[in-house]
């Protein structure tokens, strides 16, 4: 369980930094937005994300193979929380106090959600 | 000349601001503030993703019960499947690019908007019947939403104010 938490909250870590690496997309022009694709695609931060959530995928359902559903789901929605701490101290992004109090409620809503 | 030196500090001032939101001119479609250009790409993202859900589970539960691998060929005829993964696709570039300019604390909040129209869709498609503990955890995220959304607005006054100060000193 705490593999597939790390494994998906670093992808989305990983992921964040190197979209921010290739920058800001501001265009829907088709070709500026084709080079940038590639770019993303070659960008190794991008690259560690996708392989983190593809970890983060396969955990997932050998977990589901074997473990209580209702423990999985909910417990799958800290998440949320082990993000916003990647967010806060590797992407050095700030989190208001009004901000962690919402990614908190989210957190128990989605937990709420997926019990079965 | 004091009156020019002022006049000068305005055209700064202006033009400092005018950078600032020119973030993200150059697409008609997404132009306007940061935020407004996060929710612009945000919502077609969480759309796709609760449609190519609808669409997945719709077909998997005509399939019924099955062990994985024997799934993969049927998964490769079906029509619905390949529209379903195509939607999850399309909103994962899309929640990616709102990656390249927004905050992960913002956004990945923001998409859990995703859970709740999933609970709406399901409830109404598939004909699920929803509980009321699910319902409130709807109830839960959407206040959580709210809160999230207000700390972004906030940030983003104060980006603006930061621009506004640094320019006038």
């Amino acid at each position: 369980m705490a593999t597939i938490i790390l494994a998906d909250s670093a992808g989305d870590v990983f992921l964040t930094k190197g979209m921010k690496e290739v920058g800001e997309i501001s265009t829907i022009n088709p070709r500026t937005l084709l080079a940038i694709g590639r770019k993303v695609i070659g960008n190794r931060s991008f690259l560690a994300g996708i392989f983190f959530i593809s970890i983060f995928f396969f955990s997932f359902l050998i977990v589901l193979s074997w473990a209580d559903l209702s423990f999985v789901f909910p417990a799958k929605s800290l998440v949320y929380v082990v993000s916003t701490l990647g967010a806060k101290w590797i992407l050095k992004e700030t989190v208001p106090l009004q901000r962690w109090g919402g990614i908190f409620l989210v957190c128990l809503g989605v937990a709420l959600i997926s019990l079965p | 000349m004091p009156l020019t030196r002022g006049q000068s500090l305005r055209t700064e001032t202006h033009l400092r601001v005018e950078r600032w939101e020119g973030t993200s001119r150059g697409a008609p479609a997404l132009r306007g503030t940061s935020l407004n250009k996060t929710i612009a790409v945000l919502i077609p993202a969480i759309f796709a993703q609760a449609v190519g859900n609808v669409f997945l589970s719709m077909r998997m539960k005509e399939i019924g019960d099955t062990h994985l691998l024997s799934l993969l060929p049927l998964a490769i005829e079906s029509p619905t499947l390949w529209l379903g993964t195509a939607l999850l696709i399309v909103s994962f570039i899309l929640f990616a690019a709102a990656l390249s300019w927004a905050d992960l604390s913002f956004v990945l909040p923001a998409v859990s908007v995703e859970v709740v129209v999933n609970v709406v869709f399901a409830s109404y498609f598939l004909n699920e019947i929803v509980s009321l503990t699910r319902w409130t955890g709807v109830l839960l995220i959407s206040i959580g939403l709210i809160l999230v959304l207000r700390s972004e607005r906030e940030k983003e006054r104060q980006k603006r104010h930061k621009l506004l100060e640094g320019s006038t000193q």
